[in-house]
């Protein structure tokens, strides 16, 4: 299943929120949407709901306009809400059921999911009796029990102890593994590197970056070479004597025991990699250093709002 | 609408469940039992005081006056039979300490042909003996005048004990039976038409209030929500109402008839017709109230905001409540005034019911009132749904009506 989101735009009053956002996914990924507060993601991400309707542009699976009835759509508000008064497996069951499952297949999935939970031995409990962190548990539980096709998750990690942000990363990796579309947005990093594909930052209503994540970091010049060795201050020696005509700097980074050295051409460091190897100065590695995730969204995001 | 009936259902079951429901409902049957069961408790407790008091004083003091003793005894004699009537000849002071020492049951000091004075212990607003002493007395002036013209005794009595009888004959509806039946129903539409009501409103502000809303819209469509929250408290009004009746209904069967008093017995003779246009009259008004008031509820952020939102409708429905209560009174329920709010569709649940139950009209207009309030409830059902969606993601300040009107049609343009 592919799901496109194409040229949206969306106004409320004379403010334009939305300024022609679009992105796809498909089953078995996860597109991260990253962005300030106010830059538009909760917007696009009711859009894709049906909460809102877009002024222009559209929403299309395989190709065709979302009929949201005919896919099964596992959605976490940002704004998290059940029904504090009732018992827990009493609504479980009832959200099963307007997501179009059957009662004995709610009460199967209500089950199950509980179990994956972890949230069993409170489930004739009324929800208002959990702590904050298990009600999240309860309300990503109400998210899943369809067992969706296109999972959408707002904020999923806010509000989490490490604990349950393990165990709610591990759910949606295994979303992801089944085969289910994954469109969430967050601002821890970590998470957005380590679940998705593509990532889309939107910056004042606009798409400011978008793109599979491996490419973006590999448009960044790769000229800066992270080596690692047990001693430093040798390999810097070495990378000064044998190189100075082809590097710009070669710091040292003593917490990390590493020579940060910046090549004037990046296609110079096979042939700096090569001959550190043949030096035998006992290295324990190096890599090219790659802007993170954070350092693209400061790039991207900051200013436009 | 493949949601329609589970959110019907758990609408429903929401509404039973919920304590104060149930606690009201308790009550309410415990009420009707006590209705139906205290005149006979009253009855048995005034006829063990009547007892009581046969054991009391019976006598009735008389003071000496000019007229014949044994007329004063006979006349006094028909309205207190189990009472004995004396002729005294003693002054005020002794008469008044003899009453208050329960030494008479109450003395009557004729000073004059056409004046007594009534000397009694306690006094209270039900005593009745003035008057009968009253009828009494004017009963022995008149036989005492009539002798004087030298009228036989017999003659007199014949004139004075002349019955009267009379008929009435209903050719259209007699109001003198329905008006009380239909009145208190007139009270039960209004008040259950406006407590049903809330239980929608409490419903919509509380899936806003805890933000269960963007979950429940993004899983059903609004239409759903709003007609499955709206029948299915509707359907939990019928059922509480349908439980208090019926056990109204077994408490009458059980509760000895006789003991009731006949202003209460008049209330509550409903006619099956009556009640099955209560019926009809209450699902129309509750449909018609309840779809406005949950698009209004929706604007409301959190409960405290309901008040604001939700008066002017209530405004209406007491508006027209009293408006019917006052023409009801004024008997003009076939006036012009009356016809044109049994068609208007926020009046016509209360006025329409007044006409067919108590006024003689041609049974086409209830047909056509009906007709126009089923296409308003459709008409509300819409555009509540079409409310609920754009006011249930909406917080802080609730919208003027300009601007609810320019967020619909932008949302119809969508």
């Amino acid at each position: 299943m592919k799901i496109e989101v194409k040229d949206i735009t969306k106004k409320f009053g004379d403010k334009e929120v939305l300024k022609g956002i679009s992105f796809e996914t498909e089953s078995g990924k996860a597109q991260g949407l990253l962005g300030r507060n106010g830059a538009g993601k909760t917007t696009t991400i009711r859009i894709i709901m049906g909460v809102f309707y877009q002024d222009t542009g559209e929403i299309l699976i395989d190709g065709k306009k979302i009929n949201r009835e005919k896919v099964k759509i596992g959605y976490l508000p940002e704004e998290r809400g059940l029904y504090p008064k009732k018992h827990i497996s009493e609504q479980l069951i009832y959200f099963g059921m307007l997501r179009g499952l059957s009662k004995q297949q709610a009460r199967e999935a209500c089950s199950k999911w509980l179990d994956r939970m972890d949230m069993t031995k409170y489930k004739d409990k009324k929800l208002e009796t959990l702590s904050k962190g298990n009600q999240q548990k309860i309300q990503l539980a109400a998210t899943l029990l369809c067992d969706p096709q296109l999972v959408i998750l707002d904020e999923p990690f806010s509000g989490l102890d490490p604990v349950n942000a393990m165990l709610l990363k591990d759910v949606i990796m295994e979303m992801i593994q089944s085969g289910a579309a994954v469109i969430f947005s967050s601002h821890q990093m970590n998470y957005i590197e380590e679940f998705c594909s593509d990532i889309c930052i939107l910056n004042g209503g606009k798409i400011a970056l978008s793109g599979n994540i491996f490419d973006i970091k590999h448009s960044y010049p790769r000229n800066t070479i992270n080596i690692y060795a047990h001693k430093p201050d040798d390999v810097s020696s070495f990378i000064i004597r044998s190189f100075a005509d082809k590097i710009e700097a070669a710091d040292i980074d003593s917490k990390n025991a590493c020579v940060i050295v910046k090549l004037k051409n990046e296609a110079d460091k096979d042939e700096l990699m090569l001959r550190l190897l043949n030096q035998k100065l006992d290295l324990d590695g190096f890599n090219v250093k790659e802007p993170s995730l954070n350092d693209i969204f400061v790039e991207y995001a900051e200013g436009g709002i | 609408m493949r949601n329609f009936f589970k959110i019907l259902k758990f609408e429903y079951l929401t509404c039973v469940k919920n304590k104060a429901f149930i606690i009201i409902t308790v009550f309410l049957v415990c009420g009707s039992l006590l209705f139906s069961l205290i005149p006979g408790i009253i009855t048995a407790v005034v006829s063990d005081e009547n007892a009581a008091d046969k054991e009391k004083t019976k006598i009735i003091a008389v003071t000496k006056s000019s007229y014949s003793d044994d007329l004063v005894k006979n006349e006094l004699s028909v309205y207190y039979p189990d009472k004995e009537v004396k002729i005294i000849t003693e002054d005020r002071n002794t008469i008044e300490k003899k009453v208050d020492d329960d030494e008479y049951a109450f003395a009557i000091d004729i000073n004059s042909p056409v004046s007594f004075v009534y000397i009694t212990k306690n006094n209270s607003i039900y005593n009745m003996d003035e008057n009968l002493i009253m009828n009494a007395v004017q009963k022995i002036y008149t036989i005492t005048q009539f002798e004087k013209s030298g009228m036989s005794e017999k003659d007199i009595k014949s004139i004075l004990d002349t019955g009267f009888f009379s008929e009435t004959v209903t050719t259209g509806t007699d109001q003198t039976k329905n008006y009380l039946p239909v009145y208190l129903l007139m009270c039960v539409l209004f008040v259950a038409i406006t407590s049903y009501g809330q239980l929608v409103t409490q419903s919509v502000v509380s899936e806003k209030n805890t933000r269960a809303m963007e979950l429940l819209i993004t899983c059903a469509k609004p239409a759903e929500l709003m007609f499955g929250k709206v029948i299915g408290a509707g359907l939990a009004g019928l059922s509480q109402l349908a439980v208090i009746f019926l056990s109204l209904s077994c408490s009458m069967k059980f509760a000895p008839v006789d003991a009731i008093p006949e202003e209460i017995r008049d209330f509550i003779n409903f006619t099956p017709d009556t009640l099955l246009m209560a019926l009809l009259f209450f699902l129309l008004g509750y449909f018609i109230y309840a779809f406005l008031l949950g698009a209004l509820a929706s604007f409301a952020s959190k409960s405290e905001d309901l008040n604001g939102l939700t008066t002017p409708v209530l405004f209406v429905m007491m508006g027209v409540y009293f408006i019917v209560v006052f023409i009801c009174s004024g008997d003009i329920i076939d006036s012009t005034a009356m016809t044109v709010l049994s068609y208007i569709p926020l009046s016509a649940p209360m006025a329409m019911f007044v006409r067919a139950t108590l006024a003689d009209i041609p049974f086409w207009e209830v047909i056509i009132s009906v007709a126009l309030q089923i296409i308003t409830i459709y008409l509300f059902g819409i555009l509540a749904a079409a409310i609920y969606k754009i006011g249930v993601l909406m917080y802080g300040n609730p919208p003027k009506p300009a601007e609810i009107i320019k967020m619909l049609k932008k949302n119809k343009g969508s």
